[in-house]
């Protein structure tokens, strides 16, 4: 093996990455206050099966919805259903946060939906009839139609390969359209299915915004406030500890799916295209129903809550500074995604090169701070720095190096390298798989250097790859709540931050404006990307 | 491409160093009337105030961690249970002594630590078609673990701070078994499991879920004030306040405070800055904005709250140092009753 620039820049980024996992399990060993030591068993039950039905009821929902909608749009032509195909996927752009608090302002008592019917029907007490969708229910709601896109782009694209074969061969076996959607087509759509429940089970179990909002008490928020209120590491990673083992079954679960998922995947031009199944009217209404009530619920409903705040409440649109939030999100993202990006060529580069195993191993590895609460990795990354400058660099007399990595855009952007190396990682090595080999070696032939084949050969292949994980990541980072709530800079805020402050303080009115800021800016670019997305 | 993110960091690196003539305040009540205030300050002395806000617990958090190389300098939270708390983990210093401190804030309301520059109190909201006069008579924070108000009454949950001051400020005067006792009491009363915020309870009486409330005085005044729209300020007006313990020690007040973080790094600055808040002009400007009591005397709170009546007997006995203090016992009590 020879020790080259590919191992050592490989070793770095799985180093950087290991770090909070490192910092969750040595913590084990310190001391610590022993707050309600009577109290915590009580504590642990109620934030496992708080997260465990947060987990199935969510489950349920976008599997449902998800797989419900993929079906309709994939396999029948109804009216709108090719405008439902790209308009599903913008429920990407509200998190599950503004979710919750758009429900709240639509349900709570004297709230939107009391508006609306004391000025259809007149005044009288309505509040007792609103349904209530807070507490455990409303978190769920909110999670869901924030997630389900995961379920609904996986599926759909295993659909399509399918497309209209399995219905032919339901046909065929004389088989009832209910009997063959779920003995044939289910079945087949499984891998995909399943690595988008795990997608949407590890984002469950990281929320943060939502619980917190309808104050749940899950693993997530436990870890938070054991750690960060009672200064208690060893219960905090307890809870870390049974949250990672559950994340990690989830991660490699989704990563075994995916395998599969290919391997389901084409026969290259086996798949015989044909028009969809055209549905008669009844039908055709039904599922232009289904598909518009989730477009409606998911995007359009917070949308029409945060618009109808912001119009109402002028003063507060009047006395947000836009430009600055603007500003410092996409002074983030510029950052973020140039060092992303870099790093993930650098690293995919050298597998190229190299073939080797233990670098394909590292790179799995560090793939895995998606898995990871943006809660966990931020507070892990503040114990690791300040652990770091306690033991050696004050040991070494040299000057702090808490002021560079915590409340710096610096912290802030590595514990977000973390977080999203997989987005960045994965959609070069994607682009990566479609350069054949043998341009490298006919490049190598014709005199060219590794680092001129790179250069001049691989980046300007990888153009759209480049184009499309920097979209990625500017939706991620436009949405991140806890990692920058956490660790941001002094007078620095991003539109999520300011929307989480504002309902913090109850004024869910004011959050309405950067809420709306973020799904409009975040909507934009899932639409620029919408064809990345669904790709046929 | 690789050159201008380099370079990039480096100038981030050098962007974060300190500058003299500036306060860094870490603020857990980031009210835009306290950035505001914060501007009147800059403009009259060339300091510059920084903010960092958000939860007080991740603020902590923080100032803990970055230890002797925190910029923090003042804390600021709307709650004395909160500062108490932070400075029974030794991370304030003493320092706000000085005279215009001392004479602008009664003793109960502050420490050398820390002190108070508005006051709230934590009172009873009833629906007067549901609540007689004959029930309102006499009644105090105690009273309200009486089974005649079972299923009529609304509080959020025990996680939230101003609840644990109210219950650490029973402790202090009623003892912890006693106590205990009453907050079974409070929960067998609920109404419903605690869900939502002050607001949210208040609207519930107004909704007809409960016929009473706890909840902060700030609140009504904000949805009467129609800053939460012409429905909010009409279901304000359905219910009504009520100030508990007039025969006795009075209703408990809380504060909004500031208090000196250990390592503050422009002291003087910071100590100066307090000075303003306790400053008329600056009072003003608070009570207008944000429905609080005055910490001074000579100013006036906002028309909405003079009108739900100044003439209640404030708990002025019970120091707020007591809420840190009792802060443990109160959750444990809480929690020991099944308070969510």
């Amino acid at each position: 093996m020879r020790i080259n620039t590919w191992y050592i820049s490989s070793f770095f980024i799985s180093l950087i990455v290991a770090i909070p996992i490192i910092t969750v399990f040595t913590s084990f060993f310190e001391d610590t206050s022993n707050y309600f030591e009577i109290l915590k068993d009580t504590f642990l039950f109620e934030y496992i099966s708080n997260s465990l039905i947060l987990l199935i009821g969510v489950l349920f929902f976008t599997l449902l919805i998800g797989v419900g909608c993929a079906y309709l749009v994939s396999f029948y032509d109804f009216p709108g259903s090719k405008f439902f195909k790209w308009a599903l996927i913008l429920s990407f752009a509200v998190p599950a946060y503004i979710y919750a608090y758009s429900l709240t302002a639509f349900f709570e008592n004297y709230g939107t939906l009391y508006s609306i019917i004391k000025s259809l029907f007149g005044e009288g007490n309505y509040n007792k009839q609103i349904p209530k969708f807070d507490g455990m229910f409303g978190a769920i709601l909110s999670i869901s139609f924030s997630l389900f896109g995961y379920v609904y782009v996986l599926t759909r694209a295993s659909f399509h390969y399918q497309s209209q074969n399995l219905i032919e061969l339901g046909q065929n076996l004389g088989f009832s359209k209910r009997k063959s959607f779920f003995s044939i087509i289910l079945p087949s759509a499984r891998p995909a299915i399943v690595a988008g429940l795990a997608l949407v089970a590890m984002e469950t179990l990281s929320d943060f915004g939502a619980v917190s909002f309808f104050g749940i008490s899950t693993l997530t928020t436990g870890i938070y406030n054991s750690w960060i209120s009672f200064d208690d590491l060893v219960f905090a990673n307890q809870l870390s500890f049974f949250l990672l083992l559950f994340i990690f079954a989830l991660f490699f679960l989704e990563n075994i799916s995916r395998k599969k998922a290919q391997y389901h995947t084409p026969f290259r031009g086996g798949i015989k295209r044909k028009a969809k199944i055209k549905l008669n009217d009844l039908h055709a209404l039904g599922a232009f129903l289904i598909c518009f009530v989730v477009f409606f619920l998911s995007f359009i409903f917070p949308v029409l809550q945060m618009l109808y705040w912001t119009i109402i409440f002028p003063k507060n649109y009047i006395d947000l500074n836009i430009t600055n939030l603007l500003l410092n999100t996409f002074h983030l993202v510029l950052l973020t995604s140039l060092i992303l990006i870099f790093f993930a060529f650098l690293s995919n580069y050298g597998n190229r090169v190299t073939r080797s195993k233990l670098l394909s191993f590292l790179s799995t590895f560090s793939i895995s701070g998606y898995a990871m609460p943006g809660v966990i990795l931020a507070v892990a990354f503040i114990t690791f720095i300040s652990w770091l400058d306690n033991n050696i660099v004050k040991f070494l007399d040299l000057n702090s190096i808490k002021k560079v990595f915590i409340g710096s855009i610096m912290g802030l952007i590595i514990v977000y390298f973390i977080r999203f190396y997989s987005l960045a990682f994965n959609g070069i090595k994607s682009g990566y798989e479609r350069i054949n080999r043998s341009i490298d070696e006919s490049s190598y032939l014709l005199g060219y250097s590794k680092f001129k084949t790179f250069s001049g050969i691989h980046v300007p292949y990888l153009k759209n790859s480049i184009f499309l994980i920097g979209i990625l990541i500017t939706i991620e980072i436009i949405k991140e709540l806890p990692i920058t709530l956490i660790l941001r800079p002094f007078n620095f805020e991003t539109f999520a931050t300011t929307a989480y402050i504002f309902a913090s303080q109850d004024l869910l009115e004011a959050a309405a404006v950067p809420s709306l800021f973020l799904i409009l800016i975040a909507s934009l670019f899932i639409l620029i990307t919408s064809r990345y997305i669904l790709k046929d | 491409m690789r050159k201008i993110s380099i370079l990039s960091l480096i100038f981030i690196l050098f962007s974060s160093v300190v500058f003299s003539g500036e306060i860094n305040i870490f603020s857990a009540r980031h009210y835009d009337s306290d950035i505001e205030l914060y501007k009147k300050f800059t403009l009259k002395t060339g300091i510059k105030v920084n903010v960092v806000s958000g939860k007080s617990n991740a603020l902590e958090k923080r100032i803990i961690e970055e230890g002797t190389d925190s910029k923090a300098d003042l804390y600021i939270v709307a709650d004395a249970g909160t500062l108490g708390a932070f400075e029974a983990k030794g991370m304030l210093q003493s320092g706000l002594t000085s005279k215009i401190i001392k004479s602008a804030v009664p003793y109960n309301y502050r420490t050398s630590k820390w002190v108070g520059i508005a006051k709230r109190a934590r009172i009873i909201y009833y629906a007067p078609e549901r609540v007689t006069a004959e029930e309102l008579l006499g009644l105090s924070y105690e009273s309200l673990a009486n089974p005649k108000w079972k299923g009529r009454l609304v509080i959020r949950k025990s996680n939230n701070i101003y609840n644990q001051s109210l219950v650490a400020s029973l402790i202090k005067n009623n003892g912890k078994e006693k106590t205990a006792d009453w907050a079974k009491g409070i929960v067998a009363n609920m109404a419903r499991t605690p869900k939502g915020n002050d607001r949210a309870q208040i609207l519930a009486v107004a909704a007809g879920e409960a016929d009473i409330a706890i909840a902060n005085t700030y609140y009504l005044a904000l949805m009467l004030s129609g800053k939460k729209g012409e429905e909010q300020k009409e279901a304000a007006k359905k219910v009504k306040p009520f100030f508990p313990n007039q025969e006795d020690r009075g209703t408990h007040m809380n504060i909004s405070g500031v208090g000196l973080v250990k390592n503050s790094p422009n002291k003087e600055n910071a100590i100066k800055l307090v000075e303003f808040l306790l400053s008329e002009e600056a009072q003003k400007h608070i009570v207008n904005n944000t429905f609080e009591y005055p910490m001074i005397e000579g100013v006036s709170p906002h028309p909405l709250i003079v009108s739900m009546g100044l003439d209640f007997k404030q708990d002025s006995k019970t120091e707020v140092v007591n809420f840190g203090k009792n802060q443990t016992d109160a959750l444990e009590v809480m929690l020991a009753a099944g308070w969510k």
